[in-house]
């Protein structure tokens, strides 16, 4: 967009504006390998004296990682295929018109935003506990996390739908297909990379999902890996090599997708748009 | 029944169908608690009565009680500081990074690619690690700022009462940052690069350039960002346990953070609840600015 | 951990029975447990919990391990919708929300008729925190305190003979050992914003005469200008408004403060991490020869008044109660009772360390009971840390929790 006289210059900034950024997450790997008192040491060591790799078969196997991050798994699943499934539809449809009550639903969608989960909580456990829910506790979160996601979802995929050049639909319309027909084979696959991203996106998010599934899971067999996490915080008893181990094995396998993915991330949310 | 059947399949009630199967799910999973809180702040709330609606009515006395605490300014300063801070954060480093990455280098767009770490990152995590970071005698922040030369003694981030809101602030910047920067990027792109080309042969510079095409082309986006920042800064919880807790003497307490404390530290729901209901105001302002964005949105 | 594995197995194994076997003639009653323990070691709850199962038929235990923050929130939901477990193990302050409320099981006569519990034995403080209007409705399940814990080495190298012994002494040590320019702290301590700032504020105020309903004494006021002065010349670190006792506790065992306010849960982890000479010795005092004080920590035990069950959750309670001394050579926690001796470990800090706290104990008082304990207990912490970043006054700061405190607490 603008002239670039010294393309080796400008990689040179955008690396050291990265190692910035990155610099918690390179923190998080670092205090993992340190010994507990190191951690504490002052100043600190920007490198372990005796890093200690031991620590992460470790915690994975006494922490017992693999049924939290399974657990995990499922729920940001479920989370995508419901928000998908409830945001798609309605965000075409708040994309396709312009008028006073396609405003209101914009106004309305984001207003159910309005509490923090943690407001939340009380209400939709009193709720889940009546309608028989707390029985099934991941389908019970599944459903509390969607309602956080979808706005969300909702929003940015009307985006991708505005690009969707109105002019192909409605020659479909023309050319005698069903508004469902011309939903599902034309304006569907035209904005399938954004959704496909925004769907992505959304599972990163329900991955950490941590304030509906703490009150609601109370078997740890379902619980996923932010509450598997949220254990170790204990008041006398805060293993932090620990809690950074654990904490670098949740995030590491969903940071490397995406930073492979992240080309395609950004591609398909604008190459929706067909100009 | 018929002409019903038909419009679903093909008319106005397709599109009725289509956003009344999301609503009714929103309003039974989002709208209902609301209710509830809104409800609850009107109410005398006890362990007794939590599980049921029908409680006494106590009028505006729970809305009374909490302005009239001690901390009540504070606190409302307080998010006042973190939203439009942390929005200004984000906003303004976002868009830097999303303009400096539309340049053309090697590895451009690997890299920016790491700025999105953030967005994947559990608010639980950044919480814990931004605590660390941040603490006064072992944190590393202070390490690289005596470095560097920037102060001189420690800075208490947590506990230094003028400090904490700030480091609080800070940590939400950074996750907020992956946010903002991927859908100004996408705004960015959408942009024709012609457009550029024709004012650059106009002669003008590149601030022109960025506030008569850049801006003005991206203010749809930019009123999504800013309405979905605001909001989800409103509901940015996992933080604060972990950095301050609220403190020193609640200098860095925030409305959601209050709203807990109020239900699940000092078990008085209603309170929690009315805090929640004040929160109000300020998402109705973030609908407001993005129903407003969407007036200036371009069809494709 | 291989231990929650053969647990969540059994558990899987439990289910698979109760669904494939045929229905058993008598069913075994179910007894549910919440508490802290198990979340990062056994614990005495979990443990005991496992081995009544091991050995009981016609009761079975299904414990849950909660997190310490969550764990009254959880079950106030819980009895509220009607879910509530049989049995928790609450902090002691936290104890009189339910027990004044009648949300536990009043257990005064059952208590009486029991050869296993026996009220008398218990120590005056934690029983006073399962007491509510002369009546029982819990027993205490183990108890901690704070003294203070100093690095001997530093103390020898700036020639103080012997651990401070009033705050005075305490001030003047902790200045002549901080070493600013190496990282050193005199002195450190937990202000931090939680319950764990009152915890260890809160017997200040006591020993000066006053109570967690008169907070405003003298001697607070004059301790929290000691502290707030130590803060400012570099004696101690800010950090102490924002580190839980065991971060704090950290930073003495990596060498980094000359003395630390902490518990008696410290020790196992000092004799691994701290590579010096240690010792404790009691909360300092005002005067010599004055009225001591101190925390009064530790978990209760209490069975939920919604129970189904309620002699059965008795008898998991006895058993609890009869495994009791096992509680310190097995977890390292301090029996609430009289009539336990203590084993020495062989370890001469350990034990030298426990003697002392075992002094202490006799001084510890409790936080409250109130039922409102969560709202004072805010006012004190506070008050305290806007004393001590120079926010307010600490006139100022304890007048504002006296009146905060005065509006909450009706009696």
């Amino acid at each position: 967009m603008s002239r670039v006289p010294v393309p080796k210059l400008l990689f040179v900034l955008a690396i050291a504006l990265a190692a910035i950024y990155l610099f918690p997450l390179y923190w998080m790997y670092v205090t993992s390998l340190k010994g507990q008192s190191e951690i504490f040491a002052n100043p600190p060591t920007f490198w372990p004296r005796n890093p200690d790799p031991s620590i992460y078969p470790e915690t994975w196997a006494r922490r017992n990682m693999s049924v939290f991050l399974w657990n995990s798994v499922v729920i940001g699943s479920g989370v995508t295929a419901l928000t998908v499934l409830l945001g798609t539809g309605c965000a075409y449809v708040l994309a396709r018109y312009r008028s006073v009550w396609i405003d209101i639903g914009l106004f309305a969608i984001l207003m159910l935003q309005v509490l923090p989960a943690s407001v939340m909580i009380t209400p939709l456990y009193v709720g889940f506990n009546q309608l028989g829910l707390l029985n099934y506790p991941r389908t019970a979160v599944i459903l509390a996390a969607s309602a956080k996601a979808i706005p969300f979802y909702i929003v940015l995929v009307r985006a991708t739908f505005m690009n969707v050049p109105r002019e192909l639909e409605e020659a479909a319309l023309v050319d005698g297909n069903s508004r469902w027909g011309a939903f599902f084979f034309i304006v569907l696959p035209l904005a399938r990379n954004g959704i496909l991203v925004l769907a992505i996106l959304t599972f990163m998010q329900a991955f950490g999902e941590y304030i509906y599934s703490k009150s609601i899971i109370t078997t740890q067999a379902y619980q996923p890996a932010s509450v598997g996490l949220s254990g170790f915080l204990g008041p006398n008893s805060t293993d932090w090599n620990g809690i950074m181990a654990y904490a670098a094995i949740y995030v590491t396998p969903i940071v490397a997708i995406f930073v492979i993915l992240q080309r395609r991330i950004v591609a398909g949310l604008t190459s929706g748009a067909l100009k | 029944m018929r002409r019903i059947l038909s419009s679903i399949t093909d008319g106005k009630g397709f599109d009725i169908l289509l956003v009344s199967l999301t609503m009714i799910f929103l309003i039974v999973m989002a709208g209902l608690p609301l209710l509830y809180n809104v409800l609850m702040s009107f109410q005398q709330v006890d362990m007794f009565n939590l599980g049921t609606f029908s409680r006494p009515f106590i009028g505006l006395e729970n809305y009374q009680d909490v302005i009239s605490q001690p901390e009540f300014g504070l606190v409302m300063k307080n998010t006042a500081i973190f939203v439009f801070g942390s929005i200004i954060g984000q906003f303004c480093f976002g868009f830097a990074l999303a303009i400096f990455f539309m340049a053309k280098f090697p590895f451009a767009s690997t890299i920016r690619g790491l700025f999105l770490v953030s967005w994947v990152m559990p608010g639980l995590v950044v919480g814990a690690l931004w605590g660390f970071i941040l603490a006064g005698d072992y944190g590393v922040l202070n390490a690289i700022l005596q470095a560097l030369g920037v102060t001189n003694g420690t800075m208490f981030w947590k506990s230094d009462p003028n400090l904490s809101i700030w480091a609080v602030t800070i940590a939400n910047i950074w996750l907020g940052l992956a946010f903002n920067m991927m859908l100004l990027s996408v705004g960015l792109a959408g942009i024709p690069g012609d457009l550029y080309e024709a004012a650059e042969l106009d002669g003008a510079n590149g601030w022109q350039r960025f506030s008569t095409i850049t801006l003005p082309m991206m203010r749809a986006t930019i009123g999504a960002v800013l309405a979905l920042g605001l909001i989800y800064t409103l509901q940015q919880f996992d933080l604060f346990p972990a950095i301050t807790e609220g403190g020193p003497a609640n200098s860095s307490s925030v409305a959601q953070y209050w709203a807990w404390q109020w239900s699940f530290k000092l078990f008085d729901f209603a309170k929690g609840a009315t805090v929640s209901v004040m929160m109000l105001i300020f998402v109705l302002i973030a609908s407001i600015v993005y129903v407003w964005s969407t007036r200036h949105e371009v069809r494709g | 951990m291989k231990f929650s594995k053969v647990k969540l197995l059994a558990g899987v194994a439990f289910a698979a029975m109760a669904i494939a076997g045929p229905s058993v003639a008598q069913e075994p009653v179910t007894i549910t447990v919440w508490s802290i323990d198990g979340a990062n070691q056994a614990g005495p709850s979990d443990t005991f919990s496992k081995e009544f199962n091991e050995q009981s038929t016609d009761i079975k235990v299904e414990y849950r391990t909660l997190k310490f923050d969550e764990i009254v929130n959880e079950t106030l939901r819980a009895y509220a919708t009607g879910s509530a477990p049989d049995i928790v193990s609450l902090d002691n302050p936290d104890f009189a929300l339910f027990s004044s409320r009648g949300a536990f099981l009043d257990i005064t006569d059952m208590v009486k008729n029991s050869d296993v519990i026996n009220a008398d034995a218990y120590f005056e403080g934690p029983l006073n925190s399962v007491t509510w209007d002369g009546k029982l409705y819990g027993v205490p399940k183990y108890t901690d305190t704070i003294g203070l814990f100093y690095n001997k080495d530093m103390l020898e190298e700036a020639g103080i003979a012997e651990p401070p012994q009033t705050w005075e002494e305490f001030e003047a040590a902790a200045r002549k050992m901080a070493k600013p320019d190496q990282g050193i702290y005199g002195a450190t301590l937990s202000a931090r914003g939680n319950e764990e700032g009152t915890f260890q504020f809160l017997p200040v105020i006591q020993m000066s005469g006053g109570s967690y309903k008169d907070v405003n004494t003298e001697g607070a006021r004059e301790w929290l200008s000691m502290v707030k002065g130590m803060i400012d010349d570099g004696v101690m670190s800010q950090d102490v408004l924002s580190l839980g006792q065991f971060d704090s506790t950290g930073t003495f065992n990596s060498g980094n403060a000359a003395m630390a306010i902490s518990g008696p849960w410290e020790i196992e982890r000092m004799v691994k991490d701290a590579d010096f000479d240690w010792g404790v010795t009691l909360l300092p005092t005002f005067k010599e020869g004055d009225e001591r004080s101190s925390a009064l920590g530790g978990f209760n035990l209490g069975i939920m008044s919604t129970t189904k069950h309620p002699e059965e959750a008795f008898k998991v309670l006895e058993y609890f109660v009869s495994q009791d001394d096992r509680l310190f050579p097995e977890f390292g926690y301090l029996p609430a009772r009289g009539d336990i001796e203590l084993p020495e470990t062989g370890v001469e800090k350990k034990d030298a360390a426990l003697k002392v706290f075992q002094e202490q104990l006799k001084y510890a008082k409790p936080r409250g009971p109130s039922p409102v304990w969560q709202k004072v207990s805010k006012a004190i912490f506070d008050a305290e840390q806007a004393a001590l970043t120079g926010q307010m006054t600490p006139d100022e700061a304890l007048s504002q929790a006296q009146s905060t405190i005065d509006s909450v607490v009706q009696d």
